[in-house]
């Protein structure tokens, strides 16, 4: 037999109901939790709120606030872009339409489109992590309105440019995430006007410590080794 | 107070609104409708009082019927299975009894009328006094016994109600009291 | 002689040079005035109820460490009207299956039950509409009322929501009338008068001389006539009949555009009534503290309308605090369910009421007013109620210091921010 416990005598025990004492106790009771429940509220009078009054009475934006590994709106660096195409083969909806090719005169490759439809986009990062050159990654930028629904096709290449033959170790160091967007959809570099927005103070923001150092590609891999890495590049600047 | 135009006008207003009231009460198809026409039938008349001056019986009036009287109503036509068909409403019996019934209320109530006033208007002055008091005196001096008889009365209505529904609920609930209490 | 006569017989003096007592068109002069004062009577309302909402919302938005509405005009305190022009605005919409008769005359019969209280409240010395000689008597059959308003939206909008929100607010304004009609009786006992002025004279402007210091009896009287009045007002923590998450709105549901805006309207504008009513009856009403009522009514001129202005502000005073505490509770205390709500009527407060209506009778009869143990029980009433006012001060100070240097670790914040700083 499994011995039983004797049950605890509670000094707050209920008294049996119906009973003088229980009707004089809820009286008590109604009171004074009514009462501690007031004093409670009446204190959060005194105390700071904590709303952040987007998009404007915030003393930085919110953009800095977000995650590093936050999933915004993608951007391009075509810099550092070879036209693998595997991203635009690993996107599931095909948001990503790449064409290229080679100009008859120099005999070079040349991109003439990079179009990424961000209206179809489910933002699921599967072609950041594809790209080994940390050309292509999210942004922090969410804030993507436009006027018009084709706009929502963001155009990397104006006009066709040639496709860099650099390796990776030699290629210009990644532009600032979302400096590229910011040119692109003027709702981007309008946010905030009061504000110096630099790429210096967005790179300077704090990086959340659940980011692995060690999650930074080898910069001497070859294209097809690397393995996408789990966590999303950080910029040339902060890789050791 | 020269305002006696107004007061005839506002008592053919106020007999009106009673009047229409209790139209609509015995001729409306939904008895729904008739019971919300209720209101205006007991508006009217507490109008009609504060018109006589007697202020007490106009608030009481619309204090025990509308407050009460017609919510009571209201509970028990709304609770009633199939309220909205038109033909729960208002079945007639008989022409000629109903008739005979409505000849006999009006006479009694003309011989009341004029044993107690007379044939004369009665114009109420500018500020008339309180009724309240005379007549709580009154409950509490020379009717007192109906008073207490009517309190009586009220008192074994309630202790009726309570033991109809007790049996009832007992009945209804079968064994499972204890557990239908939550706490 | 109330503002209304003296106004009305002013205006036949001096306009047509004509006795008021035997000038033949009186009436119509009484009927002028009696329409100007309705219409600054609803300006009252409109002014009081539309800001309300505002001040409620931005309160219920710092105690659950929100801001609120703080966009429209200087610190949004023009909220109020966007949201009253937007409902304006909004199509009216009658359900194809509505009992179209009651669904549409259902607002209105709220709106009035509510608006003819504002009649026989004193707000000030002399700024009364009507001072009837049953005025507490007339405030509760006004109200009853509105009952069957709600009643009529209820089964007017053929919505099962609406009509359990009608049935449910019907139920409960017709239990709690029983708590709140007791509780004002002990008023009126002491008073000996049902007129809202003549209560008011009975007081003082000191608290000591307010009903509610008066004696214990009418101390626990005015605690049941406040929780009676949120359950009349269908006032959270008594708001079952629009319990969002239980009926979605109650009997409101089905209501767009203007019509529901009165509903709305008809919701705060009560919250006011039950306010002032508190106020006058156990409170002290307009009295101004050390200045007679005597001195107010001989006052001549200027002084005379000084004192009528000094006695309105207080009064507003008074019941705007009341109305800031209904405010609190609604956003402290959770809602009740339907049986607690009966039992909490029935079980308790009708009983109590019942006992301190009794006991007040009991000390009329046995304490000589102004004698020795009248005023020892006046002094350690308003005792009792400075050392609840100290304990509440201490304890919201303790919950707030409680969690102040957490705060100030984690955010190197401080966590101080008071009421008046509106971010
Ligand atoms: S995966 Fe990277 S390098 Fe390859 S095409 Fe896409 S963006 Fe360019
Ligand atoms: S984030 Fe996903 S859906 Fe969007 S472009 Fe990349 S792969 Fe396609």
């Amino acid at each position: 037999m499994v011995p039983t416990v004797p049950p605890a005598v509670s000094p707050h025990r209920r008294p049996p109901r119906g009973t003088v004492r229980a009707y004089f106790r809820n009286i008590r009771l109604a009171l004074s939790t009514a009462f501690d429940g007031m004093s409670v509220t009446m204190s959060y009078m005194f105390r700071r709120p904590l709303t952040i009054q987007y998009p404007d009475k915030i003393d930085k934006p919110v953009q800095e606030m977000l995650p590093e590994s936050y999933r915004g709106v993608l951007e391009v660096d075509m810099d550092r872009c070879t036209v693998c195409l595997q991203c635009q083969k690993i996107c599931p909806l095909g948001c990503i339409n790449i064409e290229s090719c080679k100009n008859p005169e120099t005999g070079n490759r040349e991109v003439t489109k990079f179009d990424i439809d961000i209206g179809l986009c489910m933002y699921c990062g599967l072609c950041a992590e594809t790209c080994n050159f940390d050309a292509l990654d999210h942004t922090r930028e969410f804030e993507a309105t436009v006027t018009t629904p084709d706009q929502m096709i963001l155009h990397f290449v104006e006009k066709p440019r040639e496709v860099t033959k650099l390796k990776a170790a030699e290629m210009p160091v990644r532009k600032h995430k979302g400096s590229i967007l910011q040119k692109m959809i003027p709702a981007f570099g309008r946010r905030h006007p009061q504000e110096v927005w630099t790429p210096t103070a967005y790179a300077a923001a704090p990086v959340p410590a659940l980011k692995a150092p060690t999650a930074t590609p080898k910069p001497a891999a070859p294209v097809a080794s690397a393995a996408p890495s789990a966590a999303d590049s950080p910029t040339p600047e902060q890789a050791p | 107070m020269n305002g006696s135009i107004v007061q005839v006008v506002l008592f053919y207003l106020l007999a009106a609104l009673a009047l229409t009231g209790a139209c609509l009460v015995a001729f409306s198809r939904s008895i729904v409708h008739s019971a919300f026409a209720l209101l205006g039938t007991f508006v009217g008349v507490a109008g009609l009082y504060a018109l006589l001056a007697a202020d007490l019986v106009a608030i009481v009036q619309v204090m025990v019927y509308v407050g009460g009287v017609l919510i009571l109503i209201l509970f028990a036509v709304m609770l009633t299975a199939r309220v909205d068909e038109g033909k729960e409403s208002n079945p007639t019996v008989g022409k000629i009894p109903g008739l005979l019934a409505m000849l006999a209320m009006a006479g009694l109530l003309v011989v009341t009328a004029v044993k107690a006033f007379g044939p004369r208007t009665v114009i109420s002055e500018a500020n008339p006094p309180s009724t309240v008091s005379p007549i709580g005196n009154l409950l509490l001096s020379k009717y007192v016994l109906p008073f207490e008889a009517i309190s009586v009365l009220l008192l074994a209505v309630l202790l009726g109600a309570v033991t109809i529904a007790s049996g009832r609920m007992r009945k209804g609930a079968g064994g499972k009291q204890e557990g239908e209490a939550p706490r | 002689m109330n503002i209304m006569h003296y106004l009305a017989d002013l205006l036949v003096r001096s306009l047509f040079k004509a006795d008021p007592a035997t000038w033949p068109y009186t009436w119509i002069a009484y009927a002028v005035v009696i329409g100007v004062g309705a219409l600054l009577a609803f300006a009252f309302v409109a002014i009081f109820a539309g800001p309300v909402t505002w001040i409620e919302r931005r309160i219920a938005g710092r105690i659950q460490s929100r801001i609120g509405p703080n966009r429209n005009g200087p610190q949004g305190c023009l909220q109020w009207l966007a949201d009253g022009i937007k409902c304006w605005l909004k199509e009216d919409l009658v359900p194809a299956t509505a009992d179209k008769p009651l669904y549409l005359a259902a607002p209105y019969l709220v709106f009035t039950g509510m608006f003819g209280a504002f009649v026989v409240l004193p707000f000030g010395a002399h700024v009364i509409a009507a001072d009837l000689n049953v005025g507490l008597l007339y405030i509760l059959a006004v109200t009853s009322l509105v009952v069957v308003g709600l009643l009529m939206a209820g089964w007017g909008s053929n919505s099962k929501w609406a009509l359990f929100g009608g049935v449910r607010s019907a139920a409960q304004l017709v239990s709690y009338e029983v708590p709140s009609a007791f509780s004002l009786m002990a008023v009126v006992l002491m008073a000996g008068t049902l007129s809202t002025q003549g209560i008011v004279g009975a007081q003082g402007g000191w608290p000591w001389q307010w009903f509610v210091f008066r004696n214990p009896f009418l101390f626990a009287a005015f605690i049941m006539y406040f929780i009676s009045a949120i359950a009349e007002g269908n006032r959270t923590p008594f708001d079952l009949p629009e319990a969002e998450s239980e009926i979605i709105a109650g009997y409101n549901i089905e209501y767009s555009g203007m019509r529901f805006l009165f509903f709305l309207f008809a919701e705060w504008a009560n919250m006011w009534i039950m306010a002032a009513v508190a106020t006058l009856a156990f409170l002290g009403g307009w009295q101004i503290p050390g200045i007679s009522p005597e001195r107010i009514a001989e006052a001549k001129g200027w002084t005379f309308v000084g004192w009528q202005a000094l006695s309105f502000a207080i009064f507003v005073f008074k019941g705007t605090c009341l109305v800031f505490t209904i405010i609190q509770i609604r956003w402290t205390l959770p809602r009740l369910r339907v049986d607690q709500l009966m039992i909490t009527c029935w079980k308790y407060l009708v009983p109590l009421s019942m006992g301190s209506a009794t006991g007040v009778l009991l000390l009329m009869a046995l304490v000589r007013e102004g004698g020795i143990v009248d005023w020892v029980m006046r002094g350690a009433m308003l005792l009792v109620g400075l050392l609840v006012a100290g304990a509440y001060i201490r304890k919201v100070r303790a919950t707030f210091m409680a969690d102040r240097d957490n705060y100030k670790k984690m955010e190197g914040r401080d966590l101080w921010y008071p009421p008046y700083r509106l971010p």
